[in-house]
């Protein structure tokens, strides 16, 4: 028994967002329940995992297929509640530490269910309620306005509060839950006879059958029994512009034309999480939104005081006895995100023995988060300077990492007297540091180690002493150094982002994080006096992103103006050519010689093409995978 | 003036030795396998030696007089480093061709042993893994094939595959046999050389025949039936002498504004500055005037700069920096800063 | 139309400044069509051989295709092989490819090259130009005839500027093309792209006017200016944006470095100026082999502040 709930934990401490855990918890008690017994280690655990959404989602989507539009959000709601119930009436059969409380998530089986429960601000909560109550009461008929916007990091409860508010104010909620999709490969081979859905897709159908159903619903305006919240949880990931705009068109559509409250709520993801900017961007559909005339309400994360308060409720509530500071460590290692710290609350009571295997395990576990707050006390400070704009995971870490290396804490001098057994010069002498090796923070903190590296570049020079120019050098070589390896093959043309061969690349990849990593603590001998600091993401990636478009465009211009400077070396163009521009005039506007020009025009087609496969390619793969 | 009808035939293939007696300067080699062809029982072979002194030509010509032109193509395979020789090739490419046995026919009064000829030129740039995949390949063929191994260094042969062949080596051309062999052809295709130009050419070729052999067909096909010696070397891409000896007077006269101002002539002339510097080593080597440890230091530093021009580091700066460290090292300046 | 592409030369008959290379081209042009590789000096005229043999040409700059370099290489040429052109007589003409900067084409692209043009060397001729022959494979180097095509003298560019100046109806003052000769550093393509601003600026020419600098050289002049007056973590931030802006222009890094240490070696004693060569080199070595050129140019940046600030409180204490 005491194996079954890591099974539960791994699936979903998997940063699920908002959507699946409540898709889990939704049809959770009956399809748990019917395969507990069965899963006897964690070695199943993934398979077990995988399998139950699937099933869930066909049944799901025949479903909804069957019942069309209005229904089929009532009748979820419907089974949302019966679940709810029946996890309640469990709840209240509960004995404290029997056998069936680790059958079920902590995060599922407390969430709130009135609004006193909520560890939302109680400000915000009002917020939300009263625009909720404002538009219930509101005539219909008017367009737009009718569309609430929340913002926050994952896990601030965003989600819970509308369903806590709607409980309350005994209003339906018809949710939008993302199906799951249909695997390329399924639609390719099997043939099954599903036709291959992507998530944009559904949720435009979605989203249109929202709006034919608010054109519709005005007829029953009389009863108060049929008054419904529209929750939008799960926007579809997109990739690529002309996702992105459909996603854009198709939102826009419903802030304008909804005719029932509806909210949306996006989590943000911290910027610095991905420097792939085409992937999400939050704050793009935000400011849409809001353009189309959505009201919007941001969510701070969780304060670290309320998060405690409930970490306690629960843990009274499940009678197992977690001293006061472990409860203080998971409330703020979790960096406001109430979810996690229930889930990190589970965790440890599963097997407080745990915590002190914790010590030993290097894996991530939510634990050593904890553990790490432990052991470096002086961290607290700072990590409250630089966690709180972050989310709970990785960045945390990464951030965590950072702030560590750039702070490059010491002993005292005073405390060194062993090191005299391996003799350095006074000049490279340095004091031990106050933390852990730094290729185990680095792989906590799991980042990419370009990442790091950029970041490290970044941001060194402001944790230097202004006088300390020779450090600076000593910290830049270090770097340099590091790119040097990042970059691969020794023999490196001008193009080295490909054809890196992977064999040695991990180990060159963990040598370069340390060559980083120690070149920083190292090379800043002189650390500047503290002061605050906020950490930049790194300037390279703009500059890189900016400076591949301007080259494509020069490259496309050239090939426009034809014939004479069709044959002009990049270089040449941009170091001579360009300058003289600004006295001579553009280039092209001269004639065009046609001996040559459509030869030419050959080869940049042919270029073109070349440039682009790949690139397209590729997208359409990445596509597939997301959807 | 003779006919210069463009041949589409390189010289060097045209001239190549068709019997091994041919073979210039190499007697001992030449003596050794003459007598093992006339028993026609060959062992495994292994020529190396420095470029263009025969080796190819050797293992070709064995394989014609075993053969003839006719049985030629069936029975020998020739594979080089600009063909794919991974290790794959090894296994499939090789394994095939030795895999087909074949009988004695003596056709045309070859003598057409049983057995035939792989022929494996430079094969110190084969990979560790190929050569031992090879190994195993050469003991479970080895009576119905030869292998012939060509290489520059053998050191870059595997000791076991070594071990397995009649090892000769190639001593480098000199001067006199080049000459010899160049006034041959000069004859032949009706060029005119004179003394200076052929002994520059024997110079620039540094014992290689291929290549000198090379740079006369450029030259003849650049600049018509009479070469001078100039031409020779704008052929070849060397360095005309007196640019690197200025170079080194720049250095001697120990001011950087001098240097630099040479260095950017220099690139601006646009001589390969990777040849450069390898001449730049023979003239300081030679030089009388330099005290070794100031020699040993300049000769450092022309290292490093050649290997960073392989990795593609800018001429300009590469070759300033071999200048200036020339300038501190002639001058006994020390490397780092001192204050 | 710039003076540059107005008049480069059309034939190799009017190519005045490599009078002695073309000449030897022009026999080769009537013999044969062979394979030729063209090392330029750095930066010259080097095009005037591309127009003259035959309309059947195509010109290309392979190693603009980044990482895809190889495969444009193999199917032009594949492409060219196969549609081969028949001239008036009947008989079959060679194809011209003409690739621009081989030197920069990553390995793979000129082992590939060279495979390629074995194979396809019946129907149609290469001509590649690069800048250094040193960065073209030994391969690639001894399948062709290599010419070399040495920088114009500051003379040849003033013949070349009078001449431009002839045919354009101007009236140079004495003097005025030397100046411009010198500016240019021994490119005529920047010579007389000089010219033409110099005309579009201010005409007629006054006796001391000078062109004005090329911007991004200018920048860096700042640069220069800017790290020789301060050296801190802070500055060094400071130029670490201008340097992004010079990069976000596609201004070539290596490039941007070198006019830096130019200008540096300007304003600084002798024994500095060795110590600053060597770690260009030494970072520019670098920047070749990383990736992220941005690292290496303040590296340098940074090494440079460090010195010279050692040496200023060596010398004034």
């Amino acid at each position: 028994m005491g194996k079954r709930p890591p099974v539960v934990l791994l699936s979903s401490s998997s940063d699920e967002d908002d959507g699946g855990d409540r898709r889990a918890a939704s049809r959770g008690p009956s399809a748990r329940r019917a395969r507990a017994p069965a899963v006897p280690a964690l070695a199943h655990a993934p398979s077990g995992s995988r399998k139950k959404p699937r099933r869930g989602s066909s049944a799901e989507r025949g479903r909804r297929r069957a019942t069309g539009p209005a229904p089929s959000g009532y009748l979820k709601t419907e089974f949302d509640m019966l679940s709810e119930d029946f996890s309640e009436c469990l709840n209240d059969l509960g004995m404290p530490g029997s056998i069936r409380q680790t059958k079920e998530l902590w995060v599922d089986k407390y969430k709130p269910l009135s609004l006193a429960d909520l560890a939302v601000h109680k400000k915000k909560v009002e917020d939300v309620k009263k625009w909720l109550e404002e538009k219930l009461k509101a005539p219909k008929g008017t367009f737009g306005g009718w569309t609430l916007v929340l913002t926050g990091q994952a896990g601030v409860g965003k989600s819970a509060t509308v369903k806590a508010i709607a409980a309350e104010l005994r209003v339906e909620i018809c949710e939008w839950t993302t199906p799951v999709p249909t695997l390329w490969t399924e639609h390719m081979h099997a043939n099954s006879g599903l036709r291959y859905v992507s998530k944009l897709e559904e949720f435009e159908n979605f989203i249109e059958k929202i709006r034919k159903y608010s054109l519709l619903s005005p007829s029953s305006i009389g009863s108060q029994r049929n008054l419904t919240i529209i929750l939008i949880d799960d926007i579809p990931v997109t990739s690529g512009k002309a996702s992105f705009a459909r996603l854009g068109k198709c939102l826009t559509d419903l802030v304008q034309s909804t005719q029932l409250p509806t909210v949306i709520s996006l989590t943000q993801y911290h910027k610095s999480e991905s420097n792939d900017t085409t992937l999400w961007n939050s704050e793009e559909l935000e400011s849409l939104l809001q353009g189309a005339g959505a009201h919007k309400i941001a969510f701070n994360p969780v304060t670290i005081n309320s998060i405690k308060k409930n970490l306690i409720k629960i843990c009274k509530q499940e009678g197992s006895d977690l001293t006061e500071e472990l409860v203080h460590q998971i409330a703020t290692s979790s960096g406001g995100d109430i979810r996690h710290a229930i889930m990190s609350l589970q965790y440890y009571c599963l097997d407080p023995r745990r915590l002190n295997s914790a010590l030993a395990t290097t894996a991530i576990l939510p634990g050593l988060k904890g553990h790490d707050i432990v052991r470096g006390q002086d961290s607290d400070g700072r990590s409250s300077v630089i966690a709180s704009p972050c989310g709970r995971d990785e960045t945390l870490t990464l951030f965590h990492a950072l702030g560590k290396f750039l702070h490059n804490k010491r002993e005292p001098y005073g405390d060194v007297v062993e090191v005299d057994s391996f003799p350095v010069k006074e000049k490279l002498r340095r004091n031990p540091l106050k933390m852990d090796v730094p290729e185990k923070i680095l792989s906590q903190a799991h980042g990419k180690v370009r990442t790091v590296a950029d970041f490290l570049y970044e941001n060194v020079l402001d944790f230097i002493d202004d006088d300390a120019i020779d450090d600076a050098w000593t910290v830049v070589s270090y770097l340099s150094e590091a790119d040097c390896l990042l970059a691969g093959s020794p023999i490196a043309s001008a193009h080295c982002m490909v054809n890196e061969s992977y064999e040695s690349e991990s180990m060159t990849q963990l040598i370069a994080a340390s060559v980083a990593a120690r070149g920083v603590l190292f090379g800043n001998a002189h650390v500047s006096s503290s002061r605050w600091h906020t950490i930049r993401s790194p300037g390279v990636w703009q500059i890189d992103w900016s400076f591949r478009f301007r080259k494509d465009q020069i490259l496309r211009e050239r090939y426009d103006c034809s014939c004479t400077s069709g044959s002009r070396n990049f270089c040449d163009i941009v170091t001579e050519f360009k300058p003289f521009e600004r006295w001579i005039g553009p280039l092209n506007d001269m004639p065009r010689s046609n001996s040559l020009h459509h030869k030419v025009e050959d080869g940049s087609i042919l270029i073109d093409r070349f440039g682009t496969e790949g690139s397209s390619s590729e997208e359409d793969e990445d596509a597939i995978e997301d959807w | 003036m003779a006919p210069l009808v463009p041949s589409s035939q390189p010289w060097v293939e045209k001239y190549r030795p068709r019997q091994v007696k041919d073979v210039a300067h190499q007697e001992e080699v030449v003596r050794v396998l003459t007598n093992t062809l006339q028993t026609a029982d060959l062992p495994h072979m292994l020529f190396y030696g420095p470029p263009g002194t025969g080796k190819t030509t050797t293992a070709l010509a064995i394989a014609y007089q075993l053969y003839g032109p006719e049985l030629y193509k069936s029975r020998v395979l020739e594979l080089n480093a600009s063909d794919d020789r991974g290790i794959n090739v090894v296994r499939t490419k090789i394994k095939n061709f030795a895999a087909v046995a074949v009988g004695t026919t003596r056709k045309g009064g070859y003598p057409c042993p049983p057995y035939k000829i792989i022929i494996l030129d430079e094969a110190d740039s084969m990979t560790e893994d190929a050569q031992n995949a090879l190994r195993r390949t050469m003991e479970t063929y080895s009576k119905v094939t030869r292998f012939f191994f060509i290489c520059n260094y053998i050191s870059r042969i595997i000791e076991p595959l070594a071990s397995r062949c009649a090892k000769f080596r190639f001593k480098p051309l000199s001067e006199e046999v080049m000459s010899n062999r160049i006034s041959h052809i000069c004859n032949e295709e009706g060029l005119n050389l004179d003394a200076q130009a052929l002994s520059t050419l024997s110079a620039i070729s540094q014992g290689d025949l291929r290549r000198a052999i090379t740079y006369l067909q450029s030259a003849a096909r650049l600049f018509g039936s009479s070469i001078s010696s100039t031409d020779l070397i704008s052929v070849s891409g060397t360095i005309p002498e007196d640019v690197v000896k200025s170079l080194l007077a720049s250095c001697k006269s120990g001011e950087f504004d001098v240097a630099n101002k040479e260095v950017n002539n220099i690139i601006a002339d646009g001589y390969p500055i990777s040849q450069l510097i390898s001449q730049f080593l023979d003239v300081v080597v030679n030089v009388d005037d330099i005290p070794d440890e100031q020699k040993a230091r300049i000769c450092k530093k022309l290292g490093e700069a050649d290997k960073c021009l392989v990795d593609g580091a800018d001429e300009y700066l590469q070759l300033l920096d071999v200048a200036s460290e020339t300038i501190r090292a002639l001058f006994d300046m020390p490397q780092g800063m001192v204050f | 139309m710039l003076w540059v592409d107005k008049y480069r030369p059309k034939t190799l008959d009017k190519v005045t400044v490599h009078d002695q290379v073309a000449q030897n081209l022009r026999k080769l042009v009537k013999m044969e069509n062979k394979t030729w590789k063209i090392d330029t000096g750095t930066r010259t005229l080097e095009l005037e051989l591309v127009m003259l043999s035959s309309a059947h040409h195509v010109e290309m700059n392979p190693s603009d295709a980044g990482f895809q370099d190889r495969y444009v290489v193999q199917e032009v040429i594949k492409e060219m092989a196969k549609n081969r052109p028949i001239d008036a007589k009947g008989k079959r003409a060679f194809k011209v490819l003409v690739l621009n900067e081989v030197d920069k084409l990553s390995r793979e692209a000129q082992h590939s090259l060279r495979r390629t043009m074995e194979k396809y060397s019946a129907s149609c001729r290469l001509i590649l130009c690069c800048n250094s022959s040193s960065k073209v494979t030994e391969a690639v180097r001894s399948r062709c005839l290599n010419v070399r095509v040495n920088a114009p003298s500051e003379d040849q560019i003033v013949q070349v500027l009078e001449f431009i100046g002839k045919k354009e109806n101007l009236v140079l003052p004495a003097g005025f093309a030397a100046r411009i000769a010198t500016q240019s550093n021994r490119n005529l393509r920047r010579a007389i792209l000089f010219f033409e601003t110099c005309k579009v600026q201010q005409y007629p020419f006054t006796s001391n006017q000078v062109a004005p600098p090329l911007d991004w050289e200018q920048y860096v002049c700042e640069i220069a200016a800017d790290i020789m007056k301060e050296q801190s973590p802070k500055r060094l931030y400071a130029v670490r944006q201008k340097f992004y802006e010079l990069l976000v222009n596609c201004i070539p890094p290596q490039s941007i470095l070198k006019k830096l240490l130019a200008e540096l070696l300007k304003k600084l004693d002798s024994d500095l100026k060795h110590e600053i060569c060597h770690w260009a080199a030494h970072y520019e070595h670098k920047m070749r082999l990383g990736s992220k050129a941005i690292f290496h140019l303040e590296a340098f940046v940074a090494k440079f502040m460090s010195i010279y600030k050692e040496f200023l409180v060596s010398t004034f204490g």
